[in-house]
């Protein structure tokens, strides 16, 4: 599927899936985003769903599958812009928490936030 | 409106998508709202992505089938495998159960589905396969929508 992988400053990474998320497409992302946390080079993730069309629980088993590989790290995760079914899934999933409506620029601060520990 | 319409696909994944829009297509007439699409055509996806990899371990032999009757603004579809079935159904259905960790399911599958449902019910036996049939209603096309001729 199409998606946008972009590398931001202090480690963390941005992933922009698009069109149709489930678990035929997951798998292709879960490969490129486990690759560059097993790189060592990620402490946090973006995932921009802003242009995501549809997505079922492959979307929250994807997630879920990268936040324990960013435990090692003591990564971050921001989830942002799901739209409405999308946030009720990720509630109902207990991930609440991690979602966040606004600009890219608001997930970077609230991402640097919980890196340093402020 | 009344309609019916019988799919069946070979229990691979690429078919996950052919489920969604064919079953998309068949209520498009209602005018239903976004989210209203979004959610059934969220519970499609995960009842037939669970006949394709739990019923069948996506073996290109197996066949999904899904059933669809529309009656009003109700529509009623059935999802059915021939597959290996539930062992224990109520265990299944419990939110973050998942028989395939290793696989990265989450295990949220039934507790979305029963969420986006008006109602729902999952039929299976062992060694002979697995039937989730649910209702939704699509609310009424509010007035000042409506096109006329």
């Amino acid at each position: 599927m199409e998606q946008m992988i972009e590398m931001l400053d202090e480690g963390i990474v941005s992933v922009r899936p698009m069109g149709e998320l489930d678990h035929h497409s997951a798998d292709e992302i879960r490969r490129t985003v486990s690759h560059l946390i097993y790189g060592g080079s990620i402490s946090g993730i973006i995932w921009d769903l802003g242009n995501l069309q549809f997505m079922d629980s492959a979307g929250i088993g994807l997630i879920l599958g990268r936040m324990r590989d960013l435990r090692a790290v003591e990564g971050g995760t921001v989830i942002l812009n799901p739209s409405p079914t999308m946030r009720k899934m990720f509630e109902m999933s207990g991930l609440g928490d991690h979602l966040l409506d606004g600009l890219p620029t608001d997930a970077i601060d609230r991402l640097g936030g919980i890196l340093h520990g402020k | 409106m009344e309609n019916e319409m019988t799919l069946q696909f070979s229990a691979i994944s690429e078919n996950e998508a052919l489920a969604r829009m064919t079953l998309t297509f068949f209520i498009a007439a209602l005018d239903p709202t976004l989210e209203e699409i979004s959610e059934y055509k969220t519970i499609i996806s995960e009842a037939a992505t669970n006949a394709i990899i739990h019923g069948y371990a996506e073996d290109p032999a197996g066949v999904v089938e899904i059933r669809a009757k529309l009656d009003g603004r109700e529509v009623t579809v059935s999802i059915t495998d021939h597959g290996g079935g539930i062992a224990d159904v109520n265990e299944a259905m419990q939110p973050m159960f998942t028989t395939k960790p290793e696989a990265e399911r989450s295990g949220m599958g039934f507790t979305i589905m029963e969420s986006f449902a008006d109602h729902l019910e999952v039929q299976s036996r062992p060694g002979s396969g697995t039937t989730v049939t649910f209702k939704k209603t699509f609310s009424p096309v509010p007035e000042v929508c409506r096109t006329t001729g």
